[in-house]
């Protein structure tokens, strides 16, 4: 239960630079997921929060007070990792009475303790088996157990879902948010899946390249992002992007997308922050946001149908184009070879500048 | 280019029965996906197909001959396994042309067929980088064109893109099935990742425990579930399946159609709910609310049983709100006391 401040916080490995100008306040009790693909600067961030490594810039404290000279032992920090370091010689009892024992806590109360995580994270029926044998999936559970059992004031977890299968992701997913509900500790989760940034983080820190991109809610960063490379980061698929060209008639002015169409009217103040004059820009919808509609101003060729589940996905344009829209499985849909015609609504369109991929308009 | 067949094939190892009378057939040049939970017998069927492990019981049909005795190398069947296992020290070509040099073909024979199979899959430009400098996607293509490499009358592929990231794996099997429709070749393609097998499959075979409980198009399958077993293993969330007294005319869950006489409980895909605000609370109250963007995922409790709804888009609704629930009655599944779909009445 602990504010976390990262002020102006660096890393140089040399002359790579990991980490630069990261600025960041995690709210006590917050659940941040910082979010980027590898390399982005989030695992080398974790780190240096858990006192792992040292900032070559910049600082960290908890609660105003700078961690500086603080080792990790004295941080209250709790670390579950993405290979679960359990003792595989102990049993699953063993493991998690571990950290309260070190601790000195006493015998009942570590008693009570590990059969109240235990329950918690369903592993009281196998409490007393050894923890050698068990699968991927438990190993994760009993990872996160053993971290929580000693209750840290700051819980990080980097990536420990990304070894476990599909169906028990999902159900981590849950777990995991309500174990924080629970405990209310201060939460910082590393992952570079989107989904489970969306779903179990309050807010959601982007990055990429050693930079902080955007820091927002989970909706926040769907609705509004910043750039291009969060637009298409987030979201499954994430956002399409298409060059466009601004194309002034008498009294509109729309968006010319050559052999796809058209949309307008471009808003002015998207027109009013077009730094180029070419009049370039970066037109993107979210796939989710399309209607399928005869009389749409934009068309592409279907070239892959993908129907999944609840959803069907239309690959479209040439491959290398890769947009994507994604419409209920019980909505007719035109087939390979076909072309398919749609309309965004306006409130749905975003456009970005091609020269630094920046946004030009927030839509609020 | 080859159909595969299973008849009545078991196989017991010790006291674990691994297959227990399992029939399937796969068409020559399908994608057929096994798909189910771990040690469900899926990979002990791909052992049986290369010739790994003989079948105790029935037999197994290679294009309706049956390969009882013939060995593995006989059966040309290729092999792409999960963790790729290709070469380290090897340049993307120099795995590819293993499978080949090994056989002691001629080598302006083998160079032809990988120039060939590398302009297939799309590698051609990078086949002089050693596995360590391509990405996770690539290594999958180099995987596959040393698979395919030697013609083989079909390949087997066990969970291969399971290692990959999300995002990858979304491109990667899409890639899968443009490479497979263009190739037409049988591929038998094992995963525990249902989106990714309705994605990839035009026949997937559902199993448990050692047999197949369901077999049909992704899209059949996931609209006509034979079990609840199946209902669950396919959709995420998976189907909502209630005791069928909470659906029905002032019941939390509004619906007005026939039930078939057998059935006990409903199944309702989250997808299939509808949800409206209501102002009393005799309906659902929302316990949950998981806004994802394109979707929002609510929880909903009805008095003791808890159901998942998604709604398309994002929505004004929040926790604690009171909702009614409707559901189509076309959109209902019905179950019967064994878990097995129950038949329309009349």
């Amino acid at each position: 239960m602990t504010q976390i401040t990262l002020e102006n916080l660096g890393k140089n490995f040399g002359s790579f630079t990991a980490l630069a100008g990261m600025n960041l306040t995690i709210a006590d009790g917050e659940f941040v997921a910082l979010l980027g693909p590898s390399g982005c600067g989030k695992s080398t961030t974790m780190n240096m929060v858990a006192g792992m490594l040292q900032p070559s810039t910049g600082s960290i404290s908890f609660d105003g007070r700078d961690m500086g000279n603080v080792p990790m032992a004295r941080r209250g920090v709790g670390f579950v990792f993405q290979n679960y370091a359990i003792f595989t010689h102990m049993t699953v009892r063993e493991n998690l009475a571990y950290g309260p024992k070190a601790q000195g806590m006493g015998s009942a109360e570590v008693t009570k303790r590990v059969e109240e995580i235990a329950s918690l994270l369903q592993l009281g029926s196998m409490l007393d088996r050894r923890s050698g044998g068990l699968s991927v999936n438990i190993l994760q559970r009993l990872a996160i157990g053993r971290s929580a059992i000693v209750e840290p004031a700051i819980f990080l977890l980097d990536e420990p879902l990304s070894n476990v299968d599909a169906a028990f992701r999902a159900v981590m997913r849950t777990e995991l948010k309500q174990l924080q509900r629970q405990f209310k500790q201060t939460m910082v989760y590393v992952t570079h899946d989107q989904l489970e940034a969306m779903t179990m983080a309050d807010r959601i820190a982007v990055m990429d390249h050693g930079k902080l991109l955007q820091v927002g809610t989970p909706l926040e960063v769907y609705n509004n992002p910043a750039d291009t490379f969060v637009a298409r980061f987030i979201g499954s698929p994430g956002m399409n992007l298409i060059d466009g060209e601004i194309s002034k008639s008498d009294k509109i002015t729309m968006v010319d997308l050559k052999q796809f169409g058209s949309f307008g009217p471009v808003p002015d103040a998207v027109l009013g922050k077009l730094k180029s004059s070419d009049g370039k820009v970066i037109f993107g919808f979210r796939p989710e946001m399309v209607e399928l509609d005869s009389n749409g101003s934009l068309k592409m060729p279907v070239n892959f149908v993908e129907r999944i589940g609840a959803r069907t996905l239309l690959h479209l344009g040439d491959p290398d184009d890769n947009i994507k829209i994604t419409v209920s499985n019980h909505e007719p849909v035109p087939k390979q070879g076909e072309l398919a015609q749609f309309t965004i609504p306006p409130k749905a369109a975003r456009y970005f500048d091609p020269q630094t991929g920046n946004v030009l308009r927030g839509e609020a | 280019m080859a159909s595969i067949s299973f008849k009545n094939v078991s196989k017991r190892f010790g006291d674990n029965l691994a297959l227990d009378n399992v029939s399937f057939e796969v068409k020559d040049n399908a994608f057929f996906c096994l798909f189910g939970p771990p040690l469900c017998g899926k990979s002990t069927i791909l052992k049986i197909i290369l010739g790994l492990i003989d079948p105790d019981e029935g037999e197994v049909l290679i294009d309706g001959r049956s390969v009882a005795g013939v060995a593995p190398a006989q059966r040309n069947i290729a092999m792409v396994f999960q963790n790729l296992a290709l070469f380290p020290h090897m340049s993307a070509e120099q795995n590819v042309r293993f499978p080949l040099a090994e056989r002691g073909v001629d080598p302006l024979e083998i160079s032809n067929r990988v120039a060939e199979v590398a302009e297939k899959l799309n590698i051609t430009h990078i086949l002089s980088k050693p596995p360590s400098q391509l990405s996770g996607g690539e290594r999958q293509r180099v995987a596959i064109a040393r698979a395919l490499v030697r013609d083989p009358n079909a390949y087997l592929m066990d969970d291969p893109i399971s290692a990959l990231d999300a995002r990858l794996r979304e491109q990667t099997r899409v890639e899968l099935r443009r490479i497979q429709q263009e190739l037409g070749k049988t591929l038998v393609y094992v995963t525990h990742d249902q989106e990714e097998a309705m994605s990839v499959a035009d026949t997937m075979a559902i199993m448990e425990d050692g047999n197949i409980r369901q077999t049909g198009t992704p899209v059949d399958l996931y609209d006509s579930p034979n079990s609840t077993y199946v209902a669950k293993m396919l959709g995420s969330p998976a189907m909502n399946i209630l005791p069928l007294d909470f659906a029905g005319k002032g019941k939390p869950i509004s619906f007005s159609g026939n039930t078939p006489k057998t059935a006990i409980s409903i199944g309702i895909r989250p997808e299939d709910l509808e949800i409206k605000l209501a102002k009393s609370s005799n309906g659902a109250s929302v316990v949950n609310v998981e806004p994802l963007g394109g979707f929002t995922t609510l929880m909903l409790d009805t008095g003791g049983k808890q159901l998942l709804a998604t709604l398309r888009g994002q929505t004004k609704i929040q926790t604690g709100d009171h909702v009614a629930i409707m559901v189509n009655p076309e959109r209902a599944h019905f179950f019967d006391k064994s878990g097995a779909a129950a038949q329309a009445a009349g």
